[in-house]
């Protein structure tokens, strides 16, 4: 998932977002005439014009802001507790060399194993609630933040322990001076890839749990056929993702890498 | 001698620490597994709740024997290697034209930043309408994950070649095709395999999670059924197994052909991304 920034050539704001809407001005030109032109069926594609009809249906009535901040709301408690467990505990494991090498393998094995897959065993322990959606979230989420937390510390020059350790600091000290302004780039890199899984795991879950949220939104459209409700869902989902990942998650990226320099681990 | 005898103990006690140290790693299941074991005689759970240990192997092993295992395994790989496929080519073939020509990239990078938003679980509900429920599904699910790590990968690998080498080679007579063959794509290679190992990360759990409601085979299939079932122990099984396979196709096949290519054409890539 690296994505290299655009390269910034300076062009007036209006050009640039001319450049932006240019495509999918031409997308829907595309889906607009393969909708009429081919004369498919509103069971298998349905016009912009009717997505748009669906999206302002859905929006007038509260339904879409109940469905999308639903998703909202679990992706952002599922990110802070994450970030809350997950931060604590590889820095716990990193500043171990035995922990840290006994726990690497664990933690490469548990993130091969997608938390979607986890669902089943969820939905028995804990049935059709938010504690499965939100348990399968923090499992995606956390396991990438938990590994990365690990290896920043662990590419921490110890030096900078010792002197810190020398001066006799207290291990707070070390935490709040070292590993934490050490390790952020890396932690940072560890949350993005977990907002990576773990929205794709909440729609998945949203699908299978029906409890509400933007997946239960387009999976519950599939079984009366809406398909105009479900091109708006998947549109929204698009949006909100590019909305969490562009404005929250990046920012935090940009500003450690300004402020640490470009480290790469 | 006493000189010796040190040397002899420091060497013994180094070769068993090196066997700790290569040990240490199957701590966490031994610790997992042991606790597992003693937390269910102790509390004695219901066993749709929490199987056995024993009970997880049973599962695997009448399912192995009957001949069910091999069949949802090679289903779902199966699609994995087709959807891969598609995805793979594809992104190649798009990265590198969006990475040669600059009005194209700009073109297709607003496109290329939603639909990967949007990759992957989230067209299977319009899908399963269009492809009907089966391997075309699942294949479409892999190619759309598949495809935009890889493109934007290829794209990125194609932008960073050093314009100097290009032009070095044009210097001395090479054509178009020529610079591509000599500079881009070795330049590229090493991004573009990231991409693909990335990728299969993704398509793999995009597949599991398509299975789940879009197939009527596949390992998701597999655990997704036993659910109705509440028989926690293939759950917890396939879960294993799906994550095997997952280790597995990362160390034995990807890494080593990153890890060669980098090694060849002498290039540190970011480790971090390198999980």
């Amino acid at each position: 998932m690296s994505v290299a920034a655009a390269p910034s050539t300076a062009l007036p704001g209006g050009l640039r977002g001319f450049k932006i809407l240019l495509p999918f001005a031409v997308l829907i030109a595309i889906w607009w005439a393969v909708k009429a032109g081919g004369g498919i069926e509103d069971g298998l594609l349905v016009s912009p014009l009717q997505a748009w009809d669906a999206f302002v249906h859905l929006a007038t009535h509260g339904v879409l802001a109940e469905y999308a901040s639903s998703s909202l709301r679990m992706i952002g408690i599922a990110a802070l507790l994450s970030m809350l467990i997950g931060v604590p505990i590889g820095f716990a494991v990193g500043t171990n060399r035995y922990a840290a090498h006994s726990l690497e393998g664990f933690l490469r094995f548990l993130q091969s194993i997608s938390g979607i897959a986890w669902l089943p065993l969820a939905i028995i322990w804990f049935g059709f609630s938010h504690t499965t959606t939100l348990v399968i979230v923090i499992y995606s989420l956390i396991v990438p933040i938990i590994f990365n937390a690990m290896i920043g510390v662990r590419a921490i020059p110890e030096n900078y322990v010792m002197a810190l350790r020398s001066l006799g600091a207290s291990r707070f000290r070390l935490v709040t001076d070292v590993y934490l302004p050490g390790a952020l780039p890396s932690i940072v890199v560890g949350l993005r890839l977990g907002m990576g899984y773990g929205w794709r795991a909440l729609i998945a879950a949203e699908m299978l749990v029906r409890k509400g949220g933007l997946g239960d939104l387009i999976f519950g459209a599939r079984t009366f056929g809406q398909i105009d409700r479900i091109m708006v869902g998947m549109i929204i989902i698009g949006c909100l993702y590019i909305i969490v990942d562009r404005l929250i998650v990046q920012p935090i990226e940009n500003l450690t890498v300004a402020r640490w320099g470009l480290l790469r681990l | 001698m006493s000189m010796q005898t040190t040397h002899v103990s420091a060497s013994v006690h180094h070769a068993l620490g090196w066997i700790g140290w290569r040990l240490l790693p199957a701590v966490p299941f031994v610790v997992i597994l042991l606790a597992w074991m003693i937390g269910w005689h102790v509390f004695e759970p219901n066993k749709a709740t929490l199987p056995a240990v024993s009970d997880v192997f049973h599962a695997v092993w009448i399912r192995a024997l009957d001949g069910d295992l091999l069949m949802h395994t090679t289903a779902s790989l199966w699609r994995l290697f087709l959807g891969a496929s598609l995805g793979i080519a594809t992104g190649i073939v798009g990265g590198f034209i969006a990475g040669l020509y600059r009005k194209v990239s700009e073109f297709i990078n607003p496109l290329v930043v939603f639909f990967n938003a949007i990759s992957g679980i989230v067209w299977l509900p319009l899908m399963i309408g269009w492809l009907g429920i089966g391997t075309a599904l699942a294949v479409f699910v892999i190619w759309n994950t598949v495809f935009f790590i890889v493109f934007q990968n290829t794209m990125l690998g194609v932008q960073l070649v050093p314009q100097v080498y290009e032009q070095g080679v044009q210097a001395l007579g090479g054509g178009r095709l020529e610079t591509i063959r000599t500079v881009i794509l070795p330049g590229a290679l090493p991004y573009v395999l990231t991409g693909i190992r990335s990728g299969l990360g993704f398509g793999w759990r995009a597949l599991i999670a398509a299975e789940l409601v879009g197939a009527s085979t596949g390992l998701g299939q597999m655990i997704f059924q036993a659910a109705e079932y509440h028989r926690s122990d293939i759950i917890i099984g396939g879960c294993l197994i799906i994550g095997t396979i997952a280790i597995a196709i990362d160390h034995w096949i990807l890494l080593p052909l990153e890890q060669r290519t980098i090694e060849r054409w002498g290039l540190v890539i970011d480790v971090t991304r390198k999980q």
